[in-house]
């Protein structure tokens, strides 16, 4: 008998820890976005697909995280990140060597050749790609790229200038290797069968607006490292198709939720609904050849856009940042007082946006805290301006001022935003219609710059301030505002004082192109990291004083995760790591 | 098949090919005149890359002889050329690729629509002001007036998220039940109601009273005379419908993530892919077109006493 029983506790002992013992699974199934337009390296310029290539693909360098959780920049297929070597000219000189062993997913071997190829052939002119200016750094850039192999396993690159983000471009999907033979055909990215990479995992399938399966793979040289043996991402841009599928269990991360459903979600999945920092401001840009004066204002010229910077710069005060993020945005975003946004470093390590603006009581250029006394504050100091040009009634409404329009791409986030700043205007008097556009009609209108006051947004495509500040100076295809286009290319008002960092530069009354784009391109040649963070607060100074960038929010990255994943992590432009996660179910 | 059908068809062929011609010349040029262009993003590339790109894909040249160059690729090729998007995918291959989920949907939808519609409809027509008909008509009421996002997503929260019965995704077989059903509620409901009303019309004619006064069988009064003479209405719908149908619906493919083709349709306009929006548009007028002809050849099939002109 007690054998018997012996027998039957063992079993059950037994039987318990098969139970106990969780089970890990050996794939993951995940949704990140519907089909990517494409998964070139050199081509894709989506979030998404960015993830699908820093799992496809090993670059120079890759995000990793550290024994702290923290995120750093690290060598992959470099031995080392090597320091730079100042040339006499200014340039900056990097050798790198590529780790034995490397091979593409077929097989063949990697050379720096790889390398040097498919950096040339991304920043090319010819190619066109969206983030072919990702190498404007690199010397000979577009066409003729300073970038060589030396033999198969170096590579020398020589930048124009010293780069303090260099280290990070390394790790961006625009620097990976493609090999020649592979991209002949530009079809070569569009089927498993002809897709050759040289990262942890390979395509394995890729349904066309339904799946992209990516394996392990078995030659990338720190395979041993890689938890998880598939990927699955499933290709869909319904949030609500995309909760469906994670409330039932099937897809264990999705990129996106249902604005509506977020209060819900909050408290439904404290642990699994996660609110991540992404490097992006949500702002609102005036057009600033747009008159903000009334129509029998006696101003013109300088005079006139000195008074529509201070009136711009009043409407900024009244607008209530935090109602923005927490009635309407509801995605734990950060009310912004200043347009660089939260997440990018300064010189000495500490956040940019925190340094910015000249104001010892607040951060940035506005006071955004939502209590009663700053409210107050905002609103007088607001008064103050609106006084000096407007006519005001006894209930305190702005009577002459024109009617403005407010232009935003059709989506019910940034209408119910224009619709905010609709009522906030119309409590001080100003009228403000809204007109929405079709995405790519708005995108036209903007750049054209037809319109009043538009709706605007811009995420960081690498961690240093310079990308918010490149992007209005006269020629840049971003400059929405039309900086220096138009009347405005004329107006001699603007200061530049450089002479304090050391510079021979000092314009009092200059044009935008006499100053800020001057700015600009002393802040691309300086090699010395403190004053050039330094110019970029200046720069920043100048671009906020004009009053044309009304920032709302920093944007956040949201998403949902299974409590069963293990080992996730993501960066701050929003990429998302599978390899060494783990489901314990 | 008679001389005078096969004129028919003839002269209707040629007549498609016109009004395709049609549709061609004024997307071309419509689709030219909206602003905006396909390289555009939130992010400008710089002006060499956007000649760069222009060239690439014929933009540089003037519209005329860019219409002209389209015409005679797609006359003399059969080549729809590339997307402007999506690089490095044919057009013609995007298509197929969604129609592949599209066609299968969209198929059994109709033939579930038609078939169920047809049923409920005569069931409807022959119990008239019974208890069931007013049943079947309230539900189809119903159908009729809700749109499939509503439907669709009801479903989707019943049978996927709150039984778990099915997938939420329509990447696998058994998660396309449920887009089938959505997309075939509306038509079934339509059909029946056609159904109803056009048989209600025939059973009131005197040839089915002689039938039933020579004492014909109930049964083949109504398969033998009442049903056929009562789908001409159907068919006319059913023809188009068909077209619709399996050309996808956005709608239905966003509730449920299938990888159909209705999705190609929408983006290619937001993107403004040139080629992609002429290529859907020539596709699913060209459905349409033979659609028509085919339920068009039907009626004659179903009433003899109509005459081709």
């Amino acid at each position: 008998m007690k054998k018997i029983i012996a027998l039957a506790l063992a079993l059950m002992m037994l039987l318990g820890c098969m139970g106990l013992a969780s089970a890990e699974a050996t794939s993951i199934a995940v949704c990140l976005s519907s089909e990517p337009d494409t998964l070139d390296p050199a081509l894709n310029s989506a979030v998404d697909g960015a993830t699908m290539l820093a799992h496809l693909f090993s670059g120079l360098a890759t995000w990793a995280q550290d024994e702290n959780g923290n995120l750093v920049i690290v060598p992959e297929c470099a031995t080392e990140l090597t320091a730079p070597v100042f040339n006499e000219d200014g340039t900056v000189t990097y050798t790198y060597t590529l780790v034995d062993g490397l091979t593409w997913s077929d097989g063949v071997a990697l050379t720096a050749n790889d390398f040097v190829f498919a950096w040339k052939r991304a920043a090319s002119s010819a190619l066109g790609a969206d983030y072919g200016y990702m190498f404007e750094v690199v010397k000979g850039y577009p066409d003729n790229l300073a970038v060589e192999a030396t033999d198969d396993k170096t590579i020398v690159v020589t930048l124009a200038n010293n780069v303090a983000y260099w280290n990070e471009l390394l790790a961006f999907p625009t620097y990976f290797p493609v090999r020649e033979d592979v991209v002949a055909s530009e079809a070569w990215a569009t089927d498993a069968a002809t897709y050759v990479s040289n990262g942890p995992y390979t395509m394995a399938s890729w349904s066309h607006n339904s799946l992209i399966t990516l394996k392990k793979n078995p030659g990338y040289f720190k395979a041993d490292t890689v938890t998880m043996d598939t990927i699955e991402c499933y290709l869909s841009d319904d949030s609500s198709n995309m909760l469906a599928n994670f409330e039932n269990g099937d897809w264990l991360l999705i990129d996106d939720v249902p604005t509506a459903e977020i209060p819900n979600l909050k408290v439904n999945y404290p642990t699994e609904f996660v609110i991540a920092g992404q490097i992006g401001t949500y702002y609102v840009c005036w057009n600033v050849n747009q008159n903000l004066l009334p129509a029998d204002s006696t101003l013109t010229g300088v005079e006139a856009e000195k008074a529509n910077a201070e009136i711009r710069y009043a409407l900024s005060l009244i607008i209530d940042r935090t109602y923005i993020v927490e009635e309407i945005g509801q995605a734990g975003q950060v009310p912004a007082s200043s347009f660089v946004a939260m997440g990018m470093t300064d010189a000495d390590g500490t956040e940019f946006y925190k340094n910015a603006g000249n104001s010892d009581e607040y951060i940035g250029y506005y006071n955004t805290e939502s209590t009663d006394e700053v409210i107050d504050a905002n609103f007088d100091a607001a008064y103050a301006i609106f006084e000096k040009y407007y006519e005001i009634d006894e209930n305190g409404m702005i009577t002459n001022a024109p009617t403005m329009e407010y232009l935003y791409n059709t989506s019910d986030g940034h209408k119910a935003i224009g619709e905010y700043l609709q009522y906030a205007f119309s409590m001080v008097g100003i009228n403000m219609t809204l007109t929405n556009q079709e995405w790519n009609t708005f995108l036209n209108t903007r750049k054209n710059g037809d319109y009043y006051v538009a709706r605007n947004g811009w995420l960081a495509d690498y961690n240093d301030p310079i990308c918010f500040l490149d992007m209005w100076t006269t020629v840049s295809g971003n400059n929405d505002v039309q900086y220096g286009k138009g009347a405005h290319a004329d107006l001699a008002m603007y200061d530049l004082d450089l002479t304090a960092l050391g510079y021979d530069i000092k314009v009092e009354d200059g044009t935008w192109a006499q100053t800020y784009d001057v700015l600009i391109a002393e802040i691309k040649a300086c090699t010395d990291n403190t004053t050039r963070f330094a110019l970029m607060h200046i720069a920043e100074d100048l671009l906020m004083s004009t009053g044309c960038i009304t920032p709302l929010y920093f944007y956040t990255d949201i998403y949902m995760i299974d409590d069963s994943v293990q080992g996730f992590f993501s960066n701050p432009l929003g990429y998302k790591y599978f390899m060494y996660t783990t489901v314990v179910k | 098949m008679s001389g005078k059908m096969l004129f028919y068809i003839l002269k209707r062929a040629l007549l498609a090919l016109l009004t395709i011609f049609i549709v061609i010349t004024v997307t071309f040029f419509v689709m030219h005149a909206v602003p905006g262009n396909p390289f555009a993003g939130e992010k400008a590339i710089s002006a060499e890359a956007q000649a760069a790109l222009e060239a690439k894909f014929g933009l540089d040249k003037p519209l005329p002889e860019q219409y002209v160059d389209y015409l005679a690729d797609i006359i003399f090729r059969f080549d729809f050329g590339p997307s402007m998007k999506l690089r490095g995918r044919q057009v013609i291959d995007v298509i197929m690729d969604g129609m592949k989920t599209s066609a299968v949907l969209g198929l059994i939808a109709a033939a579930g629509a038609a078939l169920t519609g047809v049923i409920l409809g005569a069931v409807a027509a022959l119990r008239r002001n019974s208890i069931l008909d007013k049943f079947i008509m309230v539900l189809t009421t119903a159908f009729v007036s809700m749109p499939s996002f509503i439907t669709g997503t009801f479903l989707l929260l019943i049978f996927s998220v709150w039984l778990g019965w099915v997938p939420a995704n329509g990447t696998t077989t058994s998660g396309l039940i449920l887009p089938v059903i959505t997309l075939a509620l509306y038509p079934m409901a339509y059909i029946t109601r056609l159904t109803r009303s056009s048989m209600l019309d025939v059973l009131g004619q005197d040839y089915i009273r002689t039938a039933r006064a020579k004492g014909v069988p109930g049964w083949k009064i109504i398969f033998g005379h009442a049903l056929k003479n009562s789908l001409i209405p159907v068919i006319t719908y059913f023809g188009p419908m068909l077209a619709f149908i399996v050309t996808g619906s956005l709608v239905v493919e966003q509730i449920f993530a299938v990888p159909g083709v209705g999705r190609a349709f929408v983006s290619s306009i937001t993107n403004r892919d040139y080629t992609m929006i002429l290529g859907t548009t020539i596709f699913l007028a060209t459905l349409i077109v033979i659609m028509n002809l085919v339920s068009d050849l039907l009626y004659k099939v179903v009433d003899p006493r109509i005459e081709f002109d």
